[in-house]
C-alpha cells in the first residue's frame, strides 16, 4: 500500500541521491586501494584501472624502509593506555558527583568540569605544550596524561546524568547486604553503565587515535616516538613524488581502524550518535 | 549496633567517594585549567616562546591585534568557513538521511558505507583529498571542458577554500545523517499516512511534520558542526597550510604559524582568547537551548 503511494519521481531522485553519495564516498576509497597495488608507472598510465596484477612492492617497501610498525606500535599504545585510563579514571569519578549531588564539593567540581566545554582547544595547545617543555614530558607519558586530563569534561557530561538516571534501591539493597563503596561501585554500578562505557570507549578510541594536533605539538621532535598521523602528515612531504608509496602509507594508517569498524560498526554507529546526541 | 553500622559506612563511604576525585581533579586542574591561565597570562605579554625573559604589555598585543589586516582577514575566513561548512553538512546530511530512511532494500549495508568517512582521520582524509585534487579533479574538468576545474582547486585563492571545506564536509557529514536518521525514525507513520489522505503535498509534509519531529536534532547537529568549523585545524593545515595567499588561513592557522613559525607566541595567545570569547558566547547559547529542551 505504502510503496505504491509513494511518488516514483521521488523514489528516481531519492536513489540517484543516495548513488551519488556512495559514489563519492567509496570514489577516492577505491583509488587509494587500486593504485597502492600499482607502480609508479603504471598508476601514471592508467590511474583508474583495476592493476593489472597484485603489486605488493610498495607494502614490501613500506615495512621494511619506514619504521611503519614502530608508529603503529606507538599509535596502539597510546590510544590503549589512554583510553584504558579514562574508562577507569571517568566513571568512577561520575560515580561520586552523582550520587553526592546534595553536597558542595561534588557538585563544584561538576561545573568545574564542565567549564571545559567552553574552552576551544587552541586556547590550551600553546601553553600546555610550553608547560610540557618545561616539565621535560614531551614523550608518550605526556601525551598519555594530557589525553585523560583533556577527556574529562565530555566524559563526566555523559556520565553523570547518566548514574543520576539509574534506580537507586539496587545500590541500597547491596549497602545493606554489607558492600562498601567500591564493591557497589565495581558490583553494580560499572555493570549498569555499560552502554556508556562503549560509548566513551569509542569516542576516545576514534579521538586519540585519529588526532593530529597534539601528537604535532608534542611529538614531532624525533621519528621515533611518532603516531600513524603524524608519520602520513610527514610522509606527504617525503614522497611526494611516489605517490603510490604515499597510498600504500593512507592505506595501511586507515586499516585498522577500518577493520575494527567491520567486525562492530553497529555498535560503533549507535555509541558514537549516543554519545554526541548527549555532547 | 544497628546505629552504629551505617555511621561507620558513612565514613569509608565518604573516603571512597572523595578517593575517586582526587586524581582526576588534580590533573585537569594542573594541565587544563592551568594551561588556560597561563595563556591568558602569556597573551598580556611580549614573550616570542623562547626568550628568558619578558614584560607584561597590557592589552597591547591585542590593540595590535585589532589593527591587524591579516588578523580580520583569519576572523573572515574563519566565519566564512564555518557558514559553508554548516550549510553544506546540514543540507546534505538531511537530504541523505531522509532518503536513506525510506529506502527498501540494504538500508542498514548503505547506511555503514556512508558512515566510514567517520572512522578515517582527519589527516589522512585531508591528504587523500589533496591527492584527488591534484590528479582527479582536473581531468574530470577537462573532460567536461570546465575551466576552473581544469586545474587543482587548491591552488586558486577563490577555489581553496570551498575545497578544503567540501573536504572537511565529505567527513562530516556522516555524523549528522546518523543523528537526523535516528530523529526521523520516531516518527509515526500514520501521521505520514493521514497526511497524505488529506492530500498534503511532499513539501507540506516535510514542513508540518518532518520538521517539527526533527528540530531538536538540527539543533544538535548545527552546535557539532558550528564549533567544527571555528576551531578547525587538521583539513587546512594538511591540504593548504593557509595558503594559496593566505586564502584558506582559518584561525586555528593563525594561532600556530604565530606561534611556532612566526616567533609571536604572546600575539597567537591573544588570537587564542578572542577564539576563547566566540566560543564561549557561542557554547552558552547551546547550554541554554539544550537545557531548555530538557525541560520539555
Amino acid at each position: 500500500m505504502k510503496l505504491k503511494r509513494e511518488g516514483l519521481g521521488w523514489r528516481i531522485l531519492r536513489n540517484i541521491l543516495v548513488l551519488s553519495g556512495l559514489i563519492l564516498i567509496l570514489c577516492p576509497l577505491y583509488l587509494v586501494v587500486i593504485n597502492s597495488f600499482k607502480t609508479l608507472e603504471e598508476a601514471g598510465k592508467n590511474f583508474f584501472a583495476l592493476p593489472s596484477s597484485l603489486n605488493f612492492t610498495n607494502f614490501i617497501e613500506l615495512f621494511s624502509n619506514s619504521n611503519y610498525w614502530v608508529f603503529l606500535s606507538n599509535s596502539l599504545k597510546i590510544t590503549c593506555i589512554s583510553v584504558g585510563l579514562i574508562l577507569i579514571f571517568v566513571p568512577s569519578l561520575s560515580y561520586a558527583i552523582a550520587r553526592n549531588f546534595n553536597k558542595k564539593y561534588y557538585r563544584s567540581i561538576y561545573y568545574y568540569l564542565l567549564m571545559g566545554l567552553f574552552i576551544p582547544s587552541q586556547v590550551i595547545m600553546l601553553p600546555v605544550t610550553k608547560m610540557m617543555t618545561g616539565l621535560n614530558m614531551l614523550n608518550h607519558t605526556g601525551l598519555i596524561i594530557l589525553y585523560l586530563a583533556f577527556s574529562l569534561t565530555q566524559g563526566i557530561f555523559l556520565f553523570v546524568n547518566y548514574i543520576k538516571g539509574l534506580p537507586y534501591e539496587i545500590e541500597e539493597s547491596a549497602h545493606i547486604d554489607g558492600c562498601n563503596v567500591f564493591q557497589t561501585y565495581v558490583k553494580i554500578i560499572l555493570p549498569l553503565v555499560k552502554p556508556m562505557i562503549a560509548t566513551l570507549l569509542i569516542m576516545d578510541t576514534l579521538w586519540i587515535w585519529n588526532d593530529f594536533m597534539l601528537p604535532l605539538l608534542m611529538l614531532n621532535r624525533s621519528q621515533d616516538i611518532w603516531t600513524l598521523p603524524l608519520f602520513q602528515y610527514n610522509f606527504k612531504t617525503e614522497y611526494s613524488f611516489n605517490y603510490t608509496m604515499a597510498f600504500t602509507a593512507y592505506l595501511m594508517a586507515m586499516a585498522p581502524m577500518l577493520i575494527i569498524y567491520c567486525m562492530g560498526q553497529k555498535y560503533i554507529i549507535k555509541g558514537l550518535t549516543a554519545g554526541s546526541v548527549k555532547g | 549496633m544497628k546505629k552504629f553500622k551505617p555511621n561507620r559506612l558513612a565514613t569509608s563511604s565518604r573516603a571512597t567517594y572523595f578517593g575517586f576525585t582526587i586524581i582526576p581533579v588534580l590533573l585537569y586542574t594542573f594541565f587544563y585549567v592551568f594551561s588556560v591561565i597561563n595563556g591568558i597570562r602569556y597573551s598580556f605579554t611580549n614573550w616570542d616562546g623562547m626568550a628568558q625573559n619578558y614584560d607584561f604589555v597590557g592589552f597591547k598585543n591585542y590593540i595590535s591585534l585589532l589593527k591587524n589586516p591579516y588578523f580580520w582577514n583569519s576572523m573572515k575566513t574563519t566565519l566564512l568557513y564555518s557558514v559553508m561548512l554548516v550549510v553544506c553538512v546540514i543540507s546534505i546530511s538531511l537530504t541523505l538521511a531522509i532518503s536513506l530512511n525510506s529506502l527498501k532494500w540494504f538500508k542498514t549495508f548503505t547506511k555503514s558505507l556512508f558512515f566510514v568517512p567517520a572512522m578515517i582521520g582527519g589527516v589522512t582524509i585531508a591528504l587523500i583529498w589533496d591527492q584527488m585534487y591534484y590528479r582527479v579533479v582536473p581531468v574530470i574538468g577537462q573532460a567536461l571542458g570546465i575551466d576552473w576545474l581544469s586545474q587543482s582547486l587548491l591552488m586558486t585563492g577563490k577555489t581553496a577554500l570551498p575545497a578544503v571545506v567540501f573536504v572537511h564536509a565529505w567527513q562530516a557529514v556522516a555524523l549528522p545523517t546518523i543523528i537526523f536518521i535516528a530523529g526521523l525514525q520516531q516518527i509515526p507513520d500514520e501521521q505520514y499516512e493521514s497526511a497524505q489522505i488529506d492530500g498534503a503535498t511532499l513539501f507540506k509534509r516535510f514542513r508540518y511534520i518532518t520538521l517539527p519531529y526533527i528540530l531538536p536534532t538540527v539543533t544538535i547537529n548545527l552546535v557539532l558542526i558550528i564549533k567544527q568549523g571555528f576551531t578547525s585545524f587538521d583539513f587546512p593545515y594538511a591540504l593548504t597550510g593557509g595558503g594559496p595567499v593566505r586564502s584558506t588561513e582559518v584561525i586555528g592557522i593563525l594561532i600556530y604559524n604565530d606561534a611556532f613559525k612566526n616567533l609571536k607566541f604572546s600575539t597567537a595567545n591573544a588570537e587564542a582568547c578572542l577564539l576563547f570569547v566566540v566560543v564561549a558566547i557561542f557554547s552558552l547559547t547551546q547550554l541554554k537551548l539544550t537545557s531548555k529542551r530538557g525541560n520539555d
